[in-house]
């Protein structure tokens, strides 16, 4: 690439916020606000233009340091390039699967590697008990292992159609498909409001600062 | 030349048939939908919802400005039945005076009658059933001021739900077993 620099030397893992734009469900505008909202979750702690772990946790719980097995998926996911940061492409283009207009599919998928968390390409009997256990604890609340095993028995044996002990892609596009409710979380209906929320854009806009 | 009388107008044809019986705000029409939902109420859930409730999956937060230490959304547990729940938060209403209740089978949703702060408080319940005999019960503001909703939670709705709620990890933890 060249060494053509508007202003300042924009930090690792930047991206034209046209590209993004074309790339995801998002507008040029949108990105540039979405750049407002980087910009202030990537400087909470270390400003360098990153998002690390402890400022997604910062941002997440309002506390730096408060570990979920959840959170740490979502950022695994978001660390595109697995570099354990979150840089402003990779922030965008995960974003874009929350958007209300992304693809149902995409969002499928998206939870179904959440989910996997040993990114074996299975969702693994163990791994959905522990994720039970993991929200129970988060909760503190205490159920006997008895009930627990019921728990995640009666949901395998409703998600695992093949009955071959784990959950694949297919078996787990066709269980949420039952259970539309299940990604309920991989939209966020703020997303098309963030122009809204972040309107310094207008001020710092690419586009229109060529006019000045 | 006198006037027509307020009664004749409201027996017109005119005046019967100008405004549509009910205008549902945008927030009654979600309410709506959900009641429509797929999500079967009540309805034992499976693990993955469960798991959904988790912080860790919510990312609402990164686009709010949240005060640190308030939290929004307060998660009760009860081997109480869903019916009794819903009641247990008609009967507080009903005593405050203060709210107006829409209920479905496992949501409830308080209004407050008189705009605060913020406007009217909207207060949410949500009943999940995670077994026959143990409900999480997920309430959150929905709607108004919510320095208004923190002190409906202090002053109401947790004297109320005194009774019924089972787990307090802070006060002592409970092991419940398979009945």
């Amino acid at each position: 690439m060249g060494c053509f620099c508007s202003k300042k030397a924009q930090p690792q893992g930047y991206e034209d916020p046209i590209i993004l734009a074309a790339e995801t469900p998002f507008t040029v505008n949108e990105v540039e606000a979405l750049y407002e909202l980087f910009k202030k979750l990537s400087s909470s702690i270390t400003d360098d233009g990153l998002i690390h772990k402890e400022e997604f946790q910062l941002a997440l719980f309002r506390n730096r340091n408060k570990r979920n097995l959840f959170a740490d998926r979502v950022f695994d996911l978001f660390d595109i390039k697995r570099n354990g940061v979150i840089e402003f492409g990779e922030f965008v283009r995960s974003l874009g699967v929350f958007h209300p207009n992304a693809s149902v599919e995409d969002k499928i998928a998206f939870a179904f590697k959440l989910y996997d968390l040993r990114q074996t390409g299975y969702i693994e009997r163990d791994e959905l008990k522990e994720m039970v256990l993991a929200l129970l604890h988060e909760s503190d609340l205490l159920l006997s292992d008895d009930v627990i095993e019921v728990i995640v028995d009666k949901t395998y044996s409703e998600a695992d159609a093949k009955g071959d002990g784990r959950i694949d892609q297919e078996e787990w596009k066709e269980f949420v498909l039952k259970n539309p409710s299940l990604i309920k979380n991989i939209t966020l209906p703020y997303l098309k409001d963030i122009t809204l929320a972040f309107p310094s854009f207008v001020v710092t806009s690419e586009v229109e600062e060529s006019e000045i | 030349m006198t006037r027509i009388t307020i009664a004749k107008v409201m027996d017109s044809f005119w005046f019967k048939k100008s405004a549509p019986k009910s205008i549902l705000t945008k927030e009654e029409q979600k309410f709506q939908e959900y009641e429509k939902s797929p999500f079967k109420d009540s309805e034992t859930l499976n693990a993955f919802h469960i798991i959904l409730l988790s912080e860790g999956l919510d990312l609402s937060p990164l686009f709010e400005e949240k005060k640190v230490e308030e939290k929004e959304e307060l998660r009760f547990a009860t081997t109480r039945p869903t019916s009794s729940v819903i009641s247990t938060l008609e009967e507080m209403a009903a005593k405050s005076g203060n709210f107006s209740v829409k209920k479905s089978e496992s949501r409830v949703r308080l209004q407050g009658n008189e705009c605060g702060r913020k406007g009217k408080l909207t207060i949410e319940a949500e009943i999940f059933a995670m077994t026959p005999s143990f409900l999480v019960v997920e309430v959150k503001k929905n709607y108004g001021d919510t320095l208004e909703y923190y002190q409906f939670c202090s002053k109401e709705l947790r004297p109320a739900l005194k009774d019924i709620f089972w787990i307090s990890p802070t006060d002592n933890s409970a092991l419940c077993s398979l009945e």
